[in-house]
């Protein structure tokens, strides 16, 4: 990327595509139905809301991660053929590349209308993945599992203390993100925080679950049904809402990429967003100043602070002071996760953060910034991961 | 290191791996192995497979086995059952003396002792008659 043949390439996807409808079913910590259930449920509320049928949708795309079969969803919701399907790995990290992939999908004319969908259970503690991992480990995991290195906390951690301890980042830090995401949850009556006020005191005083990381730097858990309605723009124009234009799109791997405990990537250990971000830029024409807020991934308070960094909104380093005086809430200069993200609304693997975006372009979230024209969306960092610039016309 | 009776649900590493074997045949001798060009010495980590086209130029070696701690977290509950008796787990991220960056545990060390940039050395423990895990001292 970077020569000007590539910027031209990529305007075959700029602009060109929109996600024209979102849907999901109430948050909960037990939703008591497989996903393969939720998934037709929350895709039937996305097209209603898009006002299109299951007869307009010829491509489908979703996380691979609890993975469900594209034939028996497409079937249960009347969808008369797939012409186009894929399946995104890396957890988080495939949030933004679902409306990626269908955006280049439909540019590409192999599809017209794509339904992204993240459908999860793991309210229950028992549903966790880490806590389902045992005995012969293989191939990326055998690199850290071994040594108890399982839990994604742990793993964020690493990243987390040592950013702490380069640049003097505080817990205090961490905390301004939690809380920022609190209050924007309690605005959110569709927030599973939604009653549930945060103040700095209890965010100090909370259990530890793995140091320097203590319980409300770690997300919700939840289930969830999600889903959006992604197609071109010139049928966008004739469908009910202001269309939320794909404006950029990226995925990273970063170099030297290991799945989970990506600690050999470079000399100063960066985040797979570094590599995410520039690619990102370098496709948009539109800048950090632009967004009039950002949904930035928050499976841990400090994956905001360093995506903060990663994203260009500060320089490395200033991650933690630029979280200070109210600038990520509401009012202030960068609003992050308006809808209380996955610290407070639910976490979902990043997806509520696509579906709050386009919110915030039409005008229609609880947590409404005035006028934003543009958006950014990112997934988990350390992972292979994505991010997603979304504009309005 | 001594044995302690292992539970039955540790995640134990895949030995059958052939990109692996080598280290966790060298940990079982109680050597370090890291991977290596042949031609300039560069150290890199996770090993890359020397079956593929080219791999003839890289190597296995036996590491010094001393580095410093790059970043470290403490596991507490909840926490998998099989590392319960460990808790609260010291899991470390050690800037080895030739380059990489490996995760580990901590033995003989508490919260309180550890610190950025401090000198660990390694150790091994045994966990069943083919694994062994390399982990880490403070480095006195």
């Amino acid at each position: 990327m970077g020569t000007a043949l590539e910027r031209d390439l990529f305007r075959r996807i700029q602009d060109r595509v929109a996600i024209v409808g979102i849907g999901h079913l109430p948050f909960a910590k037990d939703i008591g139905r497989p996903i393969a259930d939720t998934a037709v449920e929350a895709i039937q509320l996305a097209l209603a809301d898009a006002g299109l049928a299951a007869e307009d949708v010829d491509g489908m795309c979703m996380l691979e991660m609890e993975a469900t079969h594209e034939v028996s969803i497409a079937r249960r919701l009347g969808v008369e053929g797939l012409r186009w399907w894929d399946k995104i790995s890396y957890g988080g990290g495939a949030s933004c590349a679902t409306v990626m992939h269908a955006a280049a999908a439909i540019a590409a004319g192999l599809a017209t209308t794509v339904v992204c969908h993240r459908a999860r259970n793991r309210g229950a503690r028992s549903a966790r993945p880490w806590s389902q991992e045992r005995v012969l480990v293989k191939d990326d995991k055998a690199l850290h599992t071994p040594w108890g290195l399982i839990r994604p906390v742990d793993v964020i951690g690493m990243w987390a203390h040592r950013h702490m301890h380069d640049y003097g980042t505080k817990r205090e830090h961490f905390g301004n993100v939690a809380i920022a995401a609190r209050r924007h949850a309690n605005r959110n009556p569709q927030a599973m925080m939604r009653d549930r006020p945060l103040d700095m005191q209890t965010y100090l005083d909370a259990k530890v679950v793995g140091f320097p990381l203590h319980l409300y730097d770690c997300c919700l858990e939840t289930d969830g049904a999600l889903a959006c309605v992604v197609t071109s723009v010139e049928r966008a124009r004739d469908l009910p809402h202001k269309p939320a234009l794909v404006h950029a799109v990226a995925q990273a791997s970063g170099p030297n990429p290991v799945h989970l405990a990506n600690y050999n990537n470079t000399p100063h250990m960066e985040t797979t967003s570094v590599f995410c971000a520039r690619l990102l830029w370098e496709r948009s024409e539109l800048k950090q100043k632009d967004m009039g807020c950002a949904q930035i991934y928050d499976a841990f308070t400090p994956l905001v602070v360093m995506g903060l960094e990663d994203y260009g909104f500060c320089k490395r380093g200033e991650g933690g002071p630029f979280t200070e005086g109210g600038r990520l809430e509401l009012g202030g200069a960068l609003p992050v996760l308006t809808s209380g993200g996955g610290l407070s609304e639910a976490y979902v693997h990043g997806f509520n953060l696509i579906l709050e975006a386009v919110r915030q372009i039409r005008g229609t979230s609880t947590n409404q910034v005035p006028g934003c024209k543009a958006t950014l969306v990112t997934g988990a960092s350390g992972v292979a991961t994505s991010a997603l610039v979304l504009r309005g016309e | 290191m001594q044995d302690e009776p292992l539970h039955p649900d540790y995640p134990l590493p895949d030995l059958d791996d052939p990109i692996m074997r080598p280290f966790w045949e060298g940990a079982r001798e109680g050597k370090l192995m890291l991977q290596r060009e042949r031609a300039t010495g560069a150290v890199h980590w996770p090993p890359k497979p020397l079956y593929w086209k080219g791999g003839g130029r890289l190597e296995w070696f036996a590491a010094s086995g001393r580095g410093e701690v790059y970043s470290y977290v403490v596991g507490r509950e909840p926490f998998l059952p099989a590392f319960r008796h460990l808790l609260p787990l010291i899991m470390v991220l050690v800037q080895l003396d030739e380059g990489p960056r490996l995760v580990g545990y901590m033995v003989g060390c508490t919260q309180a002792e550890m610190a950025f940039g401090m000198r660990v050395r390694v150790v091994f423990k045994r966990l069943t008659d083919r694994v062994t895990l390399p982990v880490w001292e403070p480095d006195r």
